[in-house]
């Protein structure tokens, strides 16, 4: 294999990896679009699409592991190889968090719904601009835009803390309300992860690019404070209003 | 068709036309057979240069500057998205309106592949198909970038200079007009249901009045079939006064009117309801005149409707405060209540046509889902705004304001001021 066929596998696989991210990106905004309609035709549309992700990590996987293997890639080119075979690996768990909430969208259609969807649409929201700009800072060799994207955890974890604390209160108030409300935490909390992996992502386009492992910053759920914040609502929920009343 | 220019003269003219049934809309008829129009110029104008004394390295105005030039400029001043993708897969041509479809500056997204620009599964999927079978076609798909898009691609195979082949992509923007329609759906089946809900329980009484119902349970009935009447009668009332409001058509009657009394008779008008559901409904206006030249009737349902929809999302024990006080420029009408609030991401819509914070609760109310975008037509109607703050589990507020002069003249039409 030439050193010109190499960049041209290279170029593909990197191709491949944004195809990849561009499928997953789909797949976590129809998921959360289905959930919000109770569309389960559209649901099962996400189970099945999510082979197709996991042809194409076998694919990118098996030609990184040839170039490894055939042509000893050096230097910026073995960082782009070794970047891939993990950024793969996030966007394959990413598929799989918009296959979960698919299956409780079907797990949630014969139930009546327990408040509308405000906030998991926003964290949806910000999860996938996290993973298009991780993306973005890995087409274009961009570390500085790596850099950026971390940052904006913080307002998927603080939304993650608004949406559990209210569903908490939801079940507090109904035991009824238990099962739907358990599965909507499960819901933010795989959109939670999805931002967690856009950092990830950019932490290897950091590597790719500077060439310097580097940890980078992102703000962490101290569970032990969001469960003594359950503990409180669980507590006061006597003196609450029925949340499913609100809104005109 | 184009006119084909060497050094300044004309050496042919290539032309291209395409069947109008294969696109939705003439402009991609047009954008089409411009481009392959400009494709074609080109290779024929390339297969006219032979040497002479226009080819001299100083030519003054070789071809390619020229077409380059107005191809350009064509693309960027078309209001649909144009993308051309090369043999090798990478971006040629990337025009603004492609930019603003796609969050990308076109500076950024020429030279690279489609994936890298605009990261589309399916417009990759199917331009590289037309690359590779020269066969183009059209479809509609949804793009989940910085906002979500519904989106019609149309492709096209086009010759390149070099012999080879080239993907032409026509991305029209459908989203606001899918969104339209969605709304138009939305309202005729809530219209629909409104309707049909009533109805089906006026039919229900009366077959089973028909075989045969001694009193009291007669009364009841004709009792339920009077109220259900008369929600229809209500709905159809409103429909109407909107329809009429948001076409212009409707003409206030303006008088001098005086703001406290109105305010104070729709309160008492009020207060027997809100007695019954165990609320304190408070009324609070000044004691001098308070007179502006508006349509009575029509201020009246504002204020009606403010304070039924506060009444109606007000739990017993709650408070409903109706409130008019004015500065030396406008009259400002407030109803506060200290009900269950609206989340803020709700807020922007509250007023449009059946819109519901929560469709749960959507049938557990009374209201015709009108009540609100009525009140906003004839406030703005008057040459006023409405205002909205609220705080969950803290209360609502509603604050109309309405200019005490300038309202326009008595008896004027509704649109004038609307505008």
């Amino acid at each position: 294999m030439g050193r010109e066929n190499f960049h041209r596998i290279l170029d593909d696989t990197q191709q491949n990896v944004l195809r990849m991210g561009s499928l997953v990106e789909e797949a976590i905004t129809r998921a959360v679009d289905a959930l919000s309609q109770s569309d389960v035709a559209a649901a099962d549309d996400i189970l099945r699409g999510d082979d197709y992700i996991d042809d194409l990590n076998v694919l990118i996987e098996t030609n990184c592991l040839n170039l490894l293997a055939l042509q000893q890639p050096m230097a910026s080119d073995l960082r782009t190889i070794a970047a891939m075979l993990d950024i793969i690996i996030d966007l394959e768990r990413i598929g799989d968090h918009a296959c979960d909430i698919a299956q409780i969208t079907k797990n949630l259609a014969n139930e009546p719904p327990l408040k509308p969807l405000i906030d998991i649409p926003l964290m949806a929201k910000k999860a996938r601009e996290m993973l298009r700009e991780s993306l973005d800072a890995f087409s274009h060799h961009d570390a500085s835009i790596a850099h950026l994207v971390p940052q904006k955890d913080d307002e998927v974890d603080n939304l993650y803390r608004s949406v559990f604390a209210e569903l908490i209160q939801f079940m507090a108030h109904d035991a009824k309300a238990i099962g739907r409300a358990s599965n909507l935490i499960l819901v933010a909390l795989y959109l939670e992860r999805i931002a967690d992996h856009a950092t990830n992502i950019c932490e290897r386009v950091v590597y790719m690019v500077e060439g310097v492992p580097r940890k980078l910053k992102r703000s962490v759920i101290e569970f032990n404070e969001v469960l003594a914040r359950s503990d409180q609502i669980l507590q006061s929920s006597a003196g609450l209003p029925d949340p499913a009343t609100s809104g005109h | 068709m184009r006119s084909l220019l060497l050094t300044g003269a004309m050496v042919g003219i290539a032309a291209c036309a395409y069947s109008l049934a294969r696109f939705g809309q003439p402009w991609e008829v047009l954008v089409l057979a411009a481009a392959v129009g400009l494709a074609v110029a080109t290779a024929f104008a390339l297969a006219r240069q032979r040497p002479g004394p226009s080819d001299a390295p100083d030519s003054p105005r070789p071809y390619r500057e020229t077409r380059d030039g107005t191809l350009e400029q064509v693309l960027t001043a078309l209001p649909v998205g144009i993308v051309i993708v090369g043999h090798d897969g990478r971006i040629t041509s990337f025009n603004d309106a492609a930019g603003q479809i796609f969050g990308v500056s076109p500076q950024r997204a020429k030279g690279r592949t489609l994936i890298e620009s605009v990261r589309s599964m399916e417009m990759d999927r199917r331009l590289s198909a037309t690359l590779r079978s020269a066969v183009g076609e059209t479809i509609e798909f949804s793009y989940a970038g910085a906002a979500r898009r519904r989106l019609r691609l149309t492709t096209q195979a086009l010759a390149d200079d070099g012999g080879g082949r080239q993907a032409l992509a026509i991305i029209a923007d459908l989203t606001s007009i899918r969104e339209l329609e969605s709304l138009r759906r939305d309202f005729v089946s809530n219209v629909s249901h409104e309707l049909r809900t009533p109805l089906t329980s006026i039919k229900l009484m009366v077959e089973t009045l028909a075989a045969g119902v001694e009193p009291p349970a007669r009364d009841e009935f004709l009792q339920s079939i009077g109220r259900e009447t008369d929600r229809m009668i209500a709905l159809v009332r409103d429909l109407l006064d909107l329809a009429r409001l948001e076409s212009g058509k409707a003409v206030l009657q303006k008088s001098a009117v005086d703001i406290g009394e109105l305010c104070r008779e729709a309160a008492a008008t009020s207060r027997n309801r809100a007695q019954a559901m165990s609320i304190d409904l408070e009324c609070s206006t000044p004691e001098t005149r308070l007179v502006i030249p508006a349509d009575q009737e029509k201020l009246r349902q504002v204020i009606v409707n403010l304070l039924d929809n506060a009444l109606r999302h007000t739990p017993a024990g709650g408070r409903v405060r109706l409130d008019a006080h004015a500065t030396s420029a406008v009259v400002e009408i407030s109803v506060q209540d200290t009900g269950t609030g609206i989340p803020s991401t709700a807020l922007p819509h509250i007023f449009e046509r059946f819109y519901v914070v929560d469709p749960a609760r959507a049938r557990s109310g009374s209201g015709t889902g009108l009540g609100l975008a009525i009140v906003k037509h004839i406030v703005e109607a008057h040459g006023g705004s409405i205002r909205v703050h609220s705080e969950l589990g803290a209360g609502t507020t509603f604050v109309c304001t309405l200019p005490r002069e300038g309202g326009g003249d008595i008896a004027s039409d509704a649109t004038a001021h609307a505008r």
